[in-house]
């Protein structure tokens, strides 16, 4: 166990539920958002509700500010409504029968000033309403002023903007950016859109089939990541193929030469579209794999361009629109294609799906 | 839309209706609408109606003071205890109502196991007086509460109340700020159910709280002496109690049970 002075969070949660076992430790520092992020079913929402007191530990910890709220070796434990911990469910789940107002002012102090919250979401002109009235971004702005106004230590998202369309979206995470700063003393936010961990967090939680496999910055988690799910999340190229001396063979035959010596069983190959280079000649020298490939599409994104090519690999590369136009890439175009050795990224797990 | 049902079961479907709707409407059919006020206001009568009104509503409040603890307390049960707890409440509602006040005799009457008890503690004695109809009435009513509370209950999603937890409500606040307040439309329904039943109570009636005019005789008492004596005063009864219940579930539709 860690100093938990510290930590606004330090927990190390262990529980089975159905098929999932559970055993995740995260700390969570003073002011610091920390979004996780992880497949269906790996266990985000269970994390949440035994951080919450909904699920009992079967061992571990749960520390918030230094206090213990769940420690299973000496039978503490702190019931939900004392832990401070405030939860914004996917639904919102505002009280039906409280209006707007009824429902922000359901779990704030009596004298609390209420009027910054309201006015940072934008809610004035909502409080007379009822839950049922209100669309899917202004419950989701209407539960965050709720939990925000009952003055919490920390905020628990789950999905927060998973049920928004994408212009509410973007204008539903803006909002919410601008709540947590104004009110900040640490937020963890399960979420399965890089997008909204990106642009929350300072830090990123990776849960894989109850356990953590990475825990990151966002731009290392782009840059590096450490499984398939992340990798096929961020858009990289993904390909299956067994170990042999320094390469990796393809079910097709194609073989990937990487930097060190391989095992001998399956493999999951991890390639960044951006670290994909493209020629219009054979390139000579060090970059070792090379393959004669063809272009099917490409796909302007800003100032990145996504060329998907077919050819020994079906692989993406993102080059810069610039170096797209002077390459002059048609649908069926041959060109090269190159990785580096070094650029080439292995999990030995073999993935399942 | 679903398809049309083969005509035979339409033909079925319509006599069951007329099945039930055949007695009450022959029993309209011979009530003297003109004489109705008069025969209304007959001493027998409006004893009855009084007595019938305050039991019933009493039993009713009553019914819903036992019956959401026991509905709250019920839906949280899983398994073999909730089933036989459900076995038990429902009981009063299959139960033919003379054995169940024959049982509240031998529970609260003089010598009963409870009765013997508080009589001799207080010296109240329960059967045989108005205490004795409320209890008769609330015996049947309360199983139309616990089971219309606890079906709603059991529909409410937990997790509003984990929300409410959430927000530092304890366990009193999240049951009289979020859950009660969430199945007021059960709570109601459940209430007025239970108060109709308890209005149209005979047997447990008779059995534990006798028949005594302006002091137990309850409407559906007086309906059955006065079918022997004055058939015009019984019909004329019979006709307050049909409306009474079919205004209570017309206005309540398919709100008092599950149908959706």
């Amino acid at each position: 166990m860690t100093d938990s002075a510290e930590f606004l969070l330090d927990a190390r949660v262990v529980l089975d539920r159905g098929d999932l076992h559970l055993d995740a430790e995260l700390q969570v520092h003073h002011g610091e958002v920390v979004a996780v992020m992880g497949p269906n079913g790996a266990g985000k929402t269970t994390l949440l509700n035994a951080l919450l007191g909904w699920l009992p530990l079967r061992s571990g910890w749960i520390l918030v500010d230094g206090k213990a709220f769940e420690t299973p070796e000496d039978d503490t434990v702190t019931p939900i409504h004392q832990r401070g911990l405030g939860m914004i469910f996917q639904d919102g789940l505002l009280f039906p029968h409280l209006k707007v107002a009824g429902n922000i002012r359901f779990g704030a102090a009596p004298d609390k000033d209420l009027t910054s919250i309201i006015e940072t979401l934008e809610l004035s002109n909502l409080l007379h309403k009822y839950p049922l009235e209100l669309s899917a971004g202004q419950t989701q702005r209407v539960a965050l002023a709720r939990t925000l106004a009952a003055d919490p230590k920390m905020v628990l998202f789950d999905e927060p903007l998973a049920s928004l369309d994408v212009t509410g979206r973007s204008r539903a995470r803006e909002l919410i950016g601008a709540a947590l700063s104004e009110n900040l003393s640490g937020a963890l936010i399960v979420t399965h859109d890089p997008a909204d961990a990106f642009a929350l967090a300072q830090r990123v939680v990776v849960l894989e089939n109850g356990h953590i496999s990475q825990c990151d910055s966002p731009a290392a988690i782009q840059s590096r990541p450490q499984s398939r799910w992340v990798a096929d999340l961020m858009g990289w190229n993904i390909f299956r193929g067994v170990g042999r001396g320094t390469s990796i063979v393809t079910p097709n035959g194609t073989e990937i030469t990487t930097t060190g010596l391989q095992s001998d069983g399956e493999v999951t190959v991890m390639i960044n579209p951006a670290s994909v280079a493209l020629f219009p000649e054979r390139p000579v020298g060090s970059p070792r794999n090379s393959w004669l490939c063809q272009v099917r599409g490409v796909q302007l994104l800003g100032d990145i361009a996504r060329v998907s090519l077919s050819g020994p690999l079906d692989i993406y590369a993102d080059i810069t629109s610039s170096a797209a136009a002077e390459l002059v890439l048609n649908e069926g175009t041959e060109i090269w294609v190159t990785v580096k050795a070094t650029e080439v990224h292995i999990e030995t797990r073999p993935s399942v799906d | 839309m679903r398809a049309r049902l083969p005509v035979r079961i339409r033909l079925v479907a319509l006599g069951a209706l007329a099945f039930i709707a055949t007695p009450l409407l022959s029993l309209l059919w011979r009530v003297p609408w003109s004489r109705l006020v008069d025969l209304l206001t007959r001493d027998v009568v409006t004893d009855a109606l009084l007595l019938s009104l305050i039991s019933s509503i009493a039993a009713a409040l009553a019914a819903l003071a036992l019956g959401i603890p026991l509905a709250l307390q019920l839906a949280r049960m899983n398994g073999f205890a909730a089933s036989v707890v459900r076995a038990v409440v429902v009981l009063p509602m299959i139960l033919p109502p003379v054995v169940g006040g024959a049982a509240l005799l031998f529970a609260f009457g003089r010598r009963g196991l409870v009765g013997s008890v508080v009589s001799d503690v207080t010296g109240l004695v329960v059967p045989y007086t108005l205490t004795g109809v409320i209890v008769a009435n609330t015996f049947v009513a309360l199983p139309f509460v616990v089971l219309t509370v606890e079906g709603a209950l059991r529909a409410l999603d937990p997790r509003f109340e984990l929300a409410a937890a959430t927000l530092g409500a304890n366990e009193a606040r999240v049951t009289f700020r979020v859950v009660l307040p969430m199945v007021r439309p059960a709570l109601i329904a459940g209430g007025f159910l239970g108060w109709a039943r308890a209005l149209g109570e005979f047997g447990a009636t008779i059995t534990f709280a006798g028949n005594i005019q302006g002091k137990t005789q309850t409407l559906p008492l007086a309906v059955f002496v006065a079918l022997e004596t004055d058939r015009e005063a019984a019909l004329a009864m019979s006709v307050v109690l049909i409306s009474v219940s079919l205004l209570i579930l017309v206005s309540l539709r398919d709100r008092w049970w599950p149908v959706r």
